[in-house]
């Protein structure tokens, strides 16, 4: 979607310039050249500022053994070799992809379902909606906290006293190895199917009514409607939804650090945790530096590859 | 063609403001070098410790003429906000914080020198005290600012209603903590809401082996043992295996620890014990005062740290004042790193108003008497304990990296209870060979 976004744009600069060429006097033509780049200034200038200069930095810092104040040590790829070589760090991308993949699939379910529920412009669906919304406006440490106490792993605990009514439990959740990955993707998923929602309730809403009616007078059931007229209406919306949620689900931090600060037993280490712990608990900021760029290009690579796969089948 | 010209013109001139604006937002900030800028100082504090330095700064201030930038950052952002400010070279002037850093910030160049001779009243602090400003080379690059020894925090009530003697051992500290599980000492009809003891076991910052590593030091085992001043990796010792044995015991078998334990960093644990639901806890004095709120003052009872097979050790460090590098006014660091350790800074430390936490806990002071400002005999056994059975984690270069090892292997045996602990252990021993060979302090 970005990227024909991005091309539609650029040929439309194009086009103009072409058309504005015509026998005009060069300074003119200069100009018209400037312009568009001078409204993109500031917004250039932020991202150099807040974005690009810092990213070089990150490259430039993973290259070292940083010591700001007794001058960095180049150590070259040393830090990359460590980054690689460390088990906690493929016990980390494990976990991350178990987490990326299923949470990216949970809440993309679970957000059509709400989507195909909640689609409409009934006063109270509006209302619905917004409800449904709350959890991704909620600040992620917050919502993480109070997850940990819902998850109490013994019966005094709000979900644990909900089992037991129904003859189950307790349940360990977030405290046990087997249990404690599930238990973060849950909040990941909660958390992630009401954004999802949203962009797939604009999708439904951009599918014209009379495709439905003519599958009914086809004699069509539901499921054929779902699978043969919404689901392909809304493969943009399903593209969008995948890169976003693949790129959020790799660079998950902040509901695992708070939920189980990576444990027990490194269980719920994620590729983010792991730098985090290298970079500001034990100070090593040259390998933290090369395992967020580790993570910079398999997020390039991966949104590369979802565009590229886009693009062949629309081509 | 006017009008373009204009147009272009205000494009032109939207863009230089634009570019103003960035360049000016780039370079507002750092007043670091200017001579006449207040003094910046960090602390890593909560809301109510906050409270009692502003008083200690404004002491200063008020002595000294010298006015003191106290704008501390959140307690659990504490040491990324500190990694931060030294990217930018721009480091505050003076940090007061856990002794444990000592290690990274000496490692990345933060911190400069403390000439002691040239310290004024140096000989005022206890030696014992200088010890956790002395990194492995045997320099200072610290001065101690208030120190403490762990102890053992047990709810009294509970243990009287069960007719439990106070645990002298680690027998007796086990069965306590077995029937506080499983004996409804709280008495309200529910036997399974209540838990023997609270144990930090989050590997965030290495809280579990801060926490553990009293019991496998009352094992005799260790995790670095020393000898005449060269380091051995010592964690895989029978003695070591031995304590994380029986802890595992306390995790697995008996399972007398909170439930959540192993995910829990202090911050969290504090309220556990605060609410009842659990009555043993190993901790710091600074504690007091938020329990004498909840549970109550009468509700628990302060005791030393009960035997193991060898002895009652318990990790005795503090809190140090550290002088921090690229500062523009080290005389004024000085005067206040002096000011500091003063009695009357001391005293300010260890008496808050009501509600607020003590930021000095022992006074490193020799002329600052602890029965005197407490008339607290639970502070009594703190001082008691800290003089007799409290020792620092070892002067390594870097402390961290072997505490934040140690945590995880720990916390995965404890959370894998058919793990193998012994294997496990030469498995980490070998780690923290190879990282006290790379810190260059190997025997």
């Amino acid at each position: 979607m970005t990227l024909t976004d991005v091309g539609s744009a650029a040929s439309g600069g194009g086009a103009v310039e072409s058309h504005s060429a015509r026998r005009r006097p060069p300074r003119r033509r200069l100009a018209v050249t400037i312009i568009p780049w001078l409204f993109l200034l500031p917004a250039l200038l932020l991202f150099l500022v807040f974005k690009y200069v810092p990213m070089a930095e990150g490259i430039r810092l993973s290259l070292f053994e940083v010591r700001p104040f007794l001058g960095d040590l180049w150590v070259g790829l040393d830090n990359y070799a460590r980054v690689l070589g460390d088990e906690r760090f493929h016990n980390a991308l494990n976990n991350t992809l178990i987490l990326a993949i299923g949470q990216t699939a949970g809440a993309m379910l679970i957000g059509f379902g709400l989507a195909l529920l909640l689609e409409g412009t009934a006063r109270s669906l509006w209302f619905v909606r917004s409800a449904v919304f709350l959890p991704v406006v909620a600040a992620t440490a917050v919502v993480g906290e109070i997850w940990r106490l819902l998850y109490y792993p013994a019966e005094g605990g709000f979900l644990n006293s909900l089992l037991s009514w129904v003859g189950l439990g307790p349940s360990t959740f977030l405290d046990h190895p087997d249990t404690s990955l599930w238990s973060v993707m849950a909040v990941g998923i909660w958390k992630g199917a009401p954004y999802d929602m949203v962009i797939l309730l604009a999708g439904l809403a951009g599918i014209d009514r009379q495709l439905y009616e003519s599958a009914a007078i086809d004699g069509c059931t539901t499921w054929q409607r779902i699978r043969y007229i919404t689901l392909p209406a809304l493969r943009p919306a399903i593209t969008i939804l995948l890169t976003l949620a693949s790129i959020r689900g790799l660079r998950v931090f902040t509901e695992v650090y708070v939920l189980t600060g990576g444990g027990p037993a490194g269980s719920t280490d994620v590729w983010m945790t792991r730098v985090f712990s290298l970079g500001f608990e034990t100070s090593e900021l040259g390998v933290a530096s090369a395992g967020s760029v580790v993570l910079f290009l398999v997020t390039l690579l991966l949104t590369l590859g979802v565009q590229l796969l886009r693009r062949r089948r629309e081509a | 063609m006017q009008r373009r010209t204009a147009r272009t013109r205000t494009a032109l001139f939207a863009g230089a403001v634009a570019v103003g604006l960035v360049l000016s937002a780039c370079s507002g900030g750092a007043q670091q070098g200017d001579p006449n800028a207040p003094i910046e100082v960090w602390t890593r504090s909560q809301d109510d410790t906050k409270k009692v330095y502003e008083k200690i700064f404004k002491a200063f201030t008020d002595k000294t003429g010298i006015p003191v930038n106290y704008n501390p950052p959140p307690f659990n952002d504490f040491d990324k906000r500190v990694q931060e400010r030294a990217q930018s070279k721009d480091l505050p002037d003076l940090v007061i914080t856990d002794t444990g850093s000592l290690g990274p910030y000496r490692k990345q160049g933060f911190l400069v020198e403390v000439d002691r001779n040239a310290f004024a009243g140096q000989g005022d602090l206890v030696e014992r005290a200088w010890n956790n400003g002395k990194t492995a080379d045997g320099k200072y690059f610290a001065v101690p600012f208030s120190t403490q020894a762990q102890v053992l925090l047990v709810r009294k009530d509970w243990r009287e209603k069960l007719g439990k003697p106070v645990p002298k051992t680690w027998e007796e500290l086990a069965a306590l903590a077995n029937d506080f599980t499983t004996k409804d000492p709280d008495g309200n009809g529910d036997a399974k809401d209540t838990f023997g003891i609270v144990a930090p076991g989050s590997t965030d910052r290495g809280y579990l082996a801060w926490w553990a590593a009293n019991y496998i030091w009352q094992a005799g085992g260790d995790i670095l043992s020393e000898s005449g001043g060269e380091y051995k990796v010592a964690v895989n010792s029978p003695q070591t295996t031995q304590a994380v044995n029986w802890l595992k015991g306390l995790f697995c078998d008996t399972k007398v620890t909170l439930p959540n334990s192993l995910t829990m960093v202090t911050n969290d644990a504090h309220n556990y014990f605060e609410q009842g639901k659990a009555g043993i806890y190993l901790t710091g004095p600074y504690m007091f005062t938020r329990f004498d709120k909840a549970p109550g003052k009468d509700k628990y009872e302060v005791i030393p740290s009960p035997a193991g097979p060898s002895g009652s050790t318990v990790l005795g460090e503090g809190e140090v004042i550290y002088q921090m590098a690229g500062s523009a006014k080290t005389a004024e660091q000085k005067k206040l790193a002096e000011f500091l350790v003063s009695p009357e800074a001391q005293q300010l430390g260890m008496k808050p108003d009501a509600g607020q936490r003590p930021v000095v806990r022992l006074s490193v002071n020799k002329n600052v008497d602890v029965k005197a400002v407490y008339n607290d005999p639970r502070w009594d056994t703190v001082a008691k304990v800290y003089a007799e059975n409290a020792r620092p984690f070892p002067n390594v270069p870097n402390f961290q990296p072997f505490r934040q090892q140690t945590a995880e292997t720990l916390n995965s045996l404890f959370a894998k209870c058919g793990s193998d602990v012994s294997a496990e252990l030469t498995k980490l021993a070998g780690n923290l060979d190879k990282e006290l060979k790379s810190q260059k302090a190997a025997q």
